[in-house]
């Protein structure tokens, strides 16, 4: 068998050279970068002990991906034990067939951002199943008004102005909505406030995972993910098996490390979720769905990930924490934002990408390895200094000598 | 089951032209060595002057890009211009013609590059031998662009011509000629046991002897990738400016933190790496120089397309003005 990547890399190259002459994408990522570089520096003086905290948690991640499948089985009987579902995907299909079932007909969903969320294309799987699904991160939120695909993994909609936002809205809340952030941000709030409490079912992804408790901890700053995680009466995390970690303090250290380098001193929200809402105060009788929801799921995805753990040239890929540093110090990605990616960006996600879609996964990367220039700066901001350029020069030589990188069969 | 891709027609020429020609652009041997004609270079020596035929290729590849800037990479004509010699390509472009119109126009700066860089080194008191014609490019390339099967019988074919110079140390013009001779080719080339150095630090060693060279204004230095990365080669270059007396600038992002020049996607992504080139221009003249100063062919050349105002210059070309003053 034969595939011709000529018209991949012809499409991708003018999408991408569109994309260089976009205006809008120069601003904002111009912005974004220039103050990512200075408030990192800025708080990581405030907080020195993050180097560090950073090599620890990377030899922690180390040691988790080479005993992933132990962490899992751990992880699935810690959430059993606190009375949640634990289920395990081994790819895209099964993830969402899993989550569609546990939905039921025809329900109403709010989501929490994920990235695992995207990969899987989740929301378009479950609209089709005739759900209605609220993605309640505002950037998402706009992406899906918008019917466009994230431009960062952290800020998916830094290429859409004000301006544009008002359009979006007026049109979609049928009312005139001014080009004032403010007034965005509220008119959301207001839409999303009801939803909250009208879903069946929340979903959403986790940062880490801590198998001896059976604990998912996810950081934010809108108080989105709280209440998605709170106010519907059944709870879904949908989890990718490299974010397990053996305890709950490993757990708390890699998400410090993340949201520091993602450029925060300290979110907004840390979220910690274990198993469904629960009660003793009328006679220490447990009674589960006090507050927040009665169920609880946690579905545990590999699509790919056990392919790249069992591989010694990518399983430090797995060791990636989604800080998104790295497409800030990009010279490709700070003039083509997310079109330099598929659903994960700049060189890391071109590496990810040759794993996680499935049969085609290596040559739908193709465009993306061969865009990276291999340049290594990446390298320095990465807290878990992932070898990018040395994954991208295997792929492609993968590429070139028609090597496949292991397919969803592949997962146990 | 092995599922074979094929990849855009740019890269499966450039490989061949690497594995039959000995040089990503199928240059003749006399073109790439016409440059140490008047120099009688030994062949055999210590010490062996590796251009790879790095700089010479540049004006090749800046009239390839601008051509392909306007051609569909998967057409015909396009995979003809690409370094087949001698094949009249039926719609109408002739590979030979453009090779000729660009050694007419072009040839003198990047040629003479590897000329400076020699009588450099032997005014610092270097005795150094080259291979002339029978050099052949290192086939850093070939490891970049993932065709690491043609570069093991590849790089023993590179390793047997610079064994019968009987060099111990090659000192290499191109940083990434270094890096393949440095860190892939003792995985690959049995008992391959020379010493690599870079021009940078063979003069960084001698900086002591240099000329003072003169500027209008600054300069700003523009650390390569390989160089400040995987060399780790960045001091030596403040260092050799400052035995020069020369005065000197730091751009924002430099050192180990340098912003890549956009040249190693020219081939794939011309615009993109224009772009790229602007935007790295740009945060260089940003200090104010007057002068951009690299210290690697393709940075050299990727800088050059996206420069503005300030000029672009080669450590080679910039220090030999010291000499020649």
């Amino acid at each position: 068998m034969s595939i011709d990547l000529q018209k991949e890399f012809t499409e991708y190259t003018k999408n991408l050279n569109k994309a260089s002459k976009d205006e809008r994408i120069k601003t904002a990522i111009g912005r974004a970068v220039e103050a990512y570089r200075k408030t990192v520096d800025e708080t990581l003086e405030r907080f020195p002990h993050t180097p560090a905290l950073a090599a620890e948690v990377r030899t922690l991640k180390e040691q988790s991906t080479a005993n992933m499948q132990g962490l899992l089985k751990e992880a699935m009987a810690s959430v059993e034990r606190n009375h949640g579902k634990a289920f395990f995907a081994k790819d895209k299909q099964e993830a969402n067939e899993i989550v569609d079932r546990i939905i039921g007909v025809k329900k109403s969903v709010v989501k929490g951002k994920s990235m695992l969320g995207e990969e899987l294309h989740m929301r378009e799987y479950l609209e089709k199943k005739g759900h209605e699904v609220w993605e309640t991160d505002l950037g998402e939120f706009i992406l899906q008004l918008k019917k466009d695909k994230p431009m960062h993994i952290l800020s998916p909609a830094i290429h859409v102005p004000r301006e544009q936002v008002a359009e979006i809205f007026s049109k979609f809340f049928g009312k005139e909505i001014p080009p004032d952030i403010a007034q965005e941000v509220a008119v959301v709030r207001d839409f999303l406030r009801e939803k909250y409490f009208t879903a069946d079912v929340g979903i959403s992804g986790a940062n880490a995972f801590a198998a001896d408790t059976g604990a998912a901890v996810i950081i934010e700053n809108e108080g989105n993910v709280r209440l998605t995680t709170a106010a519907p009466p059944v709870h879904i995390v949908v989890v990718g098996v490299e974010k397990l970690v053996p305890t709950f303090q490993d757990a708390m250290k890699v998400v410090e490390v993340n949201w520091r380098y993602a450029q925060y001193g300290v979110p907004g929200y840390v979220s910690m979720v274990s198993g469904p809402s629960k009660t003793g105060d009328i006679e220490k009788v447990t009674t589960y769905g006090a507050h927040g929801p009665k169920e609880f799921y946690v579905v545990f995805v590999d699509n790919g990930r056990s392919a790249m753990a069992r591989d010694p040239e990518f399983s430090q890929a797995l060791h990636c924490l989604r800080c998104g540093g790295c497409m800030y110090e990009c010279p490709v990605f700070q003039v083509t934002a997310g079109h330099f990616g598929h659903t994960y960006l700049g060189g890391i996600g071109a590496v990810w990408t040759a794993f996680v879609e499935g049969e085609s996964s290596l040559e739908k990367a193709a465009p993306l390895l061969y865009s990276c220039l291999r340049c290594g700066r990446c390298v320095e901001r990465c807290p878990m200094q992932i070898n990018v350029p040395r994954m991208v020069g295997e792929l492609r030589n993968r590429i070139a000598t028609g090597e496949k990188t292991g397919s969803a069969e592949d997962a146990s | 089951m092995a599922v074979e891709m094929k990849l855009p027609t740019v890269l499966e020429i450039i490989r061949g032209n690497i594995v039959k020609h000995g040089n990503p652009l199928a240059l003749k041997g006399s073109e790439v060595a016409s440059w140490a004609r008047e120099l009688n270079l030994p062949a055999r020596g210590e010490v062996l002057f590796y251009t790879g035929g790095e700089y010479q290729l540049l004006p090749f590849i800046d009239s390839l890009v601008k051509t392909m800037t306007h051609m569909d990479q998967g057409s015909k004509g396009f995979s003809l211009m690409m370094g087949v010699r001698n094949m009249l390509d039926k719609a109408g472009i002739n590979a030979e013609k453009i090779y000729a119109s660009v050694l007419a126009k072009d040839k003198d700066r990047f040629n003479t590059v590897c000329y400076k860089a020699a009588v450099i080194l032997k005014k610092l008191g270097y005795e150094i031998c080259y291979s002339g014609e029978e050099e052949l490019y290192s086939g850093a390339l070939l490891y970049e662009l993932g065709y690491w099967s043609d570069l093991r019988p590849y790089a023993q074919k590179v390793a047997d011509v610079i064994s019968r110079s009987g060099a111990k140390t090659i000192v290499c013009l191109s940083p990434h000629s270094a890096e393949v001779f440095k860190l892939v080719y003792p995985k690959l080339v049995k008992d391959w046991n020379v010493e690599i150095k870079t021009f940078v630090e063979y003069v960084w060693e001698k900086r002591d002897k240099l000329p003072a060279v003169k500027v209008d204004g600054s300069v700003v230095i523009h650390d390569s990738c390989r160089l400040a990365r995987e060399l780790e080669i960045d001091e030596q270059l403040r260092e050799i400016l400052q035995s020069a007396k020369v005065d000197y600038k730091e751009a924002f992002r430099n050192k180990k933190w340098t912003t890549c020049c956009g040249g190693p996607s020219k081939l794939l992504f011309p615009e993109i790496s224009h772009t790229i080139a602007e935007r790295r221009v740009g945060e260089l003249e940003e200090t104010g120089a007057s002068v951009i100063l690299t210290s690697c062919p393709y940075c050299l050349s990727a800088l050059q397309g996206g420069k503005n105002t300030a000029g672009v210059e080669d450590l080679i070309e910039f220090l030999y003005r010291g000499f020649e003053a």
